[in-house]
């Protein structure tokens, strides 16, 4: 059954390789809108095995993937560190909602991209504004999955708790988080996939390091195979982070191991 | 811990008025006014009575027993539990609801223990503890299950043993057979007054149930809907185990069929 499962899991992305491979043998796109899948590979080894410096683009990838590293975990830090207390207390506590909901939400109609120009002026160009776009991009959807969690836990469950001995305050993490976890859950993994969408936004501003900073320097310069590469890298780390994250909740929390 | 009831026998002064209520009149506030639910009720428990307190939907049994419970605050009146005055939920006064309020995330065992963390026991008197209970209530190898592996029945077995853990003064039950299969309720009754004998419980049994009334109560309330008040209360003297086949059992299902239909 696993197999099937991977077998499934691979066969979408396996298809478009094999057509990958036929247009390009059949010389449908020229090889400057569209180069080999060989030339792309071979470019990519260069890119992340490569001895530095030889010439532009080798062996850069450690250095670009601790720079893009770095921005993503800190801008999905803060927007987990702001959006689950104040979801949570959004979702419990009326009086909160009412005061956060319409400026959280008037905030969220603004497309992310609107941020950058603002964020260039206020933190200038690199690691901040980076920093700003993926932790805004990200605290909406942790922000909103956390509210539905919090709300949707029934009063039953206080009140057995309550019976059982568990004052309010012990009830947030004994109650309302454990049954809020799936939610949480959800809106971490969605808020892990917008921001690698905003670092690539952030880094597209012209800083000198990142997996978003390669794919601009590869347009000015004429690389495609390179712009393939940095697309393709980002999309594996990207599904790779959704699953660290999924295990990590899942080693952390009884909670999140025995629900999701 | 407070002392087992087999050991000490007298928790609550054999005789003597275990839950006392006098005077509770409660009201739900709509758009339309104040609209009262329960009205000058008086009600009065003995230790190790099992009361059965029936009603058409909508009478405020379980408004009641929310009450008692403490999760609602009566508008009016007062109810003592062994003299003192009900204010806040608590693990002497505990429910057994309806639906499932299992914490789906914790085993069976974890959730029997839930109630003991703020106990001041280690971690082999806990373990031992929950083992006694999954053996009280017949789910011996059933400890690591999840709650959402159980059937229905088993469901209710784990919530009656994650509260008579914790020796509670008075057990509130609110229809907690009502959602199981006929097969399932019997022996979930069974198990019940097998257990409140033994530990000489109170139990306070919310049901719409007749027949369960008759077969389980020592007493039997009747709450009327249009007065707020018990205005009927009915002794059951049937030996026990009761014989749902005898005339004697007829004649006190048809008397509390009458209640219901007024």
């Amino acid at each position: 059954m696993k197999g099937k499962d991977t077998a499934l899991a691979l066969l979408i992305p396996l298809l478009a390789l094999a057509a990958w491979f036929m247009v390009s043998a059949m010389g449908l796109v020229p090889d400057y809108l569209l180069p080999h899948p060989r030339t792309v590979f071979h470019s990519g080894m260069r890119y992340i095995f490569g001895p530095p410096e030889q010439e532009p683009f080798t062996g850069r990838f450690l250095n670009d993937f601790c720079a893009s590293l770095a921005r993503v975990s800190l801008g999905f830090s803060l927007a987990t560190v702001l959006g689950i207390p104040l979801g949570i207390l959004s979702g419990r506590l009326p009086v909160v909602n009412r005061l956060a909901s319409s400026a959280i939400n008037g905030l969220r109609a603004v497309p992310g991209i609107c941020w950058l120009p603002l964020a260039m002026i206020w933190f200038g160009i690199g690691m901040k504004t980076t920093v700003f776009l993926v932790a805004t991009a990200a605290f909406f959807p942790i922000y909103q999955n956390a509210l539905t969690g919090a709300r949707l836990v029934a009063p039953l469950y206080y009140q057995a708790g309550a019976m059982l001995g568990v004052s309010r305050i012990r009830g947030i993490f004994a109650i309302l988080l454990p049954m809020a976890m799936p939610n949480i859950i959800a809106g971490l993994r969605l808020g892990m996939g917008i921001s690698w969408a905003y670092l690539v936004l952030g880094e597209l501003t012209g800083v000198p390091n990142g997996l978003g900073a390669v794919i601009m320097d590869a347009r000015m310069s004429g690389r495609i195979d390179i712009i393939l590469v940095g697309i393709l890298l980002i999309a594996l780390i990207g599904r790779i982070c959704d699953r660290l994250l999924v295990a990590v909740m899942r080693a952390c929390f009884k909670s999140a191991r025995r629900q999701i | 811990m407070r002392p087992e009831p087999e050991q000490g026998g007298a928790r609550g002064g054999g005789t003597a008025a275990m839950l006392e209520i006098v005077g509770l009149s409660h009201f739900f506030l709509s758009t339309a006014g104040a609209e009262p639910v329960l009205h000058d009720l008086t009600l009065t428990m003995r230790q190790g009575e099992l009361v059965c307190l029936i009603g058409r939907s909508g009478c405020g049994k379980s408004t009641l027993l929310k009450i008692i419970a403490g999760f609602l605050a009566p508008s009016q009146g007062h109810c003592l539990l062994e003299g003192k005055p009900i204010v806040k939920p608590g693990p002497d006064r505990c429910v057994v609801f309806q639906e499932d309020a299992l914490f789906p995330w914790l085993t069976v065992r974890e959730n029997i223990a839930f109630g003991l963390n703020d106990r001041r026991l280690t971690r082999q008197q806990r373990h031992r503890e929950v083992d006694r209970f999954l053996d009280l209530v017949g789910l011996q190898g059933y400890g690591d299950y999840l709650p959402r592996a159980l059937s229905g029945g088993m469901k209710q077995r784990v919530a009656l043993a994650r509260v008579l853990i914790l020796s509670p003064l008075i057990l509130l039950m609110d229809e907690p057979f009502g959602a199981l299969d006929a097969q399932t309720r019997d022996e979930m009754q069974e198990l019940l007054l097998n257990l409140a004998r033994e530990r000489r419980q109170t139990i306070l049994f919310v049901t719409h149930d007749v027949q369960e009334a008759v077969t389980i109560a020592d007493r039997v309330l009747f709450l009327d809907r249009n007065c707020g008040r018990i205005c009927e209360e009915l002794q059951i003297e049937l030996d026990r185990p009761r014989d749902r086949s005898s005339a004697q059992f007829q004649l006190y299902r048809s008397r509390l069929h009458q209640w219901l239909r007024q």
